[in-house]
Formats: structure tokens, sequence, C-alpha cells
């Protein structure tokens, strides 16, 4: 049996809180653990964040569309936007180093994306930037 | 918005964010404990038991907020995180920048 969501996000990192409270409440209805949901909800903070501040920044006119299925024992997610070609997996993602003083944040994000992600791909097509990903879910 | 828990412990700054530092709430959470810190406390407890949840941006602020109290001769260390959490600090290496404790007190002793 597959359930499904689809959100339309506004241009604004402040609808990364109303994605992730969503997830919590479809991962709850469908039966995965809290902790796997907000998993794969740290994925969607950072993939969200990256469309908006660099491949959207700023447009008026910039839409991200979500779609987040639970099937098949995985949660899929498919995130599009409008924007230039912009691939957010491209960026380096070699894990930060150095110590307080010299540390740099560059890349963590994408550190943990690909971490927890089982799959993850990013096509352009149709002038759409287009992530699809899945996550395994194990049962509680 | 829901403004941070907090207390001073023996000279100690505790923080106690609750449920998640995502993108959307990181900026809050920066700001408010910089503001804190401003009023003197050079150590920095973050008590992490009622964090659920926290993305790059939180560490982000994390980190911001620990060159602050670093610069002002003090530091911040980690207290009580819960395993999601645990796992975003290892997997980003900042559980060796920050050390994580078991007790808020053995966080505090640690800072002295």
């Amino acid at each position: 049996m597959s359930a499904r969501i689809d959100m339309s996000l506004a241009n604004d990192v402040q609808e990364v809180g109303r994605v992730i409270d969503t997830l919590e409440e479809f991962g709850a209805e469908n039966g995965v653990p809290v902790a796997q949901s907000l998993r794969f909800g740290l994925v969607l903070d950072e993939l969200i964040t990256n469309i908006i501040s660099y491949g959207l920044e700023g447009r008026s006119d910039g839409i991200i569309t979500l779609s987040i299925e639970h099937r098949d024992g995985a949660l899929h997610a498919e995130l599009a936007d409008n924007g230039p070609p912009f691939d957010p997996l491209a960026t380096d993602t070699k894990p930060p180093v150095g110590d307080i003083e010299t540390r740099d944040v560059g890349g963590l994000g994408l550190t943990l994306v690909k971490s927890f992600m089982d799959r993850l791909d990013y096509r352009r097509v149709d002038g759409l930037n287009r992530l699809t990903m899945e996550m395994k879910v194990k049962a509680a | 918005m829901t403004s941070l828990n907090h207390e001073t412990v023996n000279g100690a700054l505790v923080l106690k964010p609750s449920r998640r530092i995502d993108s959307s709430s990181a900026k809050a959470f920066e700001d408010e404990a910089a503001a804190l810190l401003d009023k003197g406390p050079k150590k920095v407890v973050i008590d992490a038991t009622d964090l659920d949840y926290i993305s790059s941006a939180g560490l982000r602020v994390i980190l911001t907020t620990a060159k602050k109290a670093k610069s002002a001769g003090g530091g911040l260390t980690i207290a009580c995180a819960k395993n999601n959490v645990k796992e975003v600090l290892a997997v980003s290496g900042f559980d060796n920048i920050f050390g994580l404790h078991d007790s808020v007190a053995q966080a505090i002793s640690s800072l002295a």
C-alpha cells in the first residue's frame, strides 16, 4: 500500500520547518519510526536549504515542489524547483576538518545527505531541477 | 517563536534547545545564544535532553556560539545528546570538536 503527500513550497527557508512537521505526521500515520522520519527530514532540510540559498537565490517566482511516498518499505521523495540548472549534490562533499578555530562547515550538509540516503539522483528535466531519493525504513 | 530555555549553573550558561534546530529556527537560536553570552558567561553547555533534531544549519550556529565563547576565554560542550543528534554529530565530526557528556554536571566540570 502506498501513501503519498504533495507539497508546494515558497522560496523561503521557513518552509523547512513546515516540511519537517508534515513529514513527522506522515511518518507517524504510516508507522515509520520517529527517528527515521527525522533522518529523512534532515536530508530534505539540507537539500531545500541549498536550493533556496543557491539555486533560487531570492527569486520571487521561485517554486519548489515536494512529493513524499511511503511504499515498498522505504520513504521516497521527489524535490523539484524551477531555478537555473543547479545540482545541489555536485558541490564538494569532503567532510569538514580542522579544530574549532579553523573549521569550516561548507559541504557538511551534503556529507549528511549522502550518508543517510540509500539512493539519490539529480536530473534536469523540462526546465526543472529534479532530485529523487529513497531511504529504506526499518520497522520499529 | 519559543524563547530558548536557559539557566546559569556554577557560572556556566546551560542552553536547553527544544525539539529542533533546523534551517528555519537556527538564526533564532544563534541570536538568543549570542544575547545571553553578551551578559558575561564564557562557559556554555548545550543540554540536548529535549533536542530531537539538528541539521547542518544548527551545527553552524552551535559552532559560531562556540567560537564566541572560546574567544571570551571559555568554551562550549554538549550534554545528553539523543541518538539522532549523536549521529549527526558523529557524521560531521563535531562530537570530537565539542565533546559529548552524559550529564550537564559532567559537561560543566569538563569546561573548568
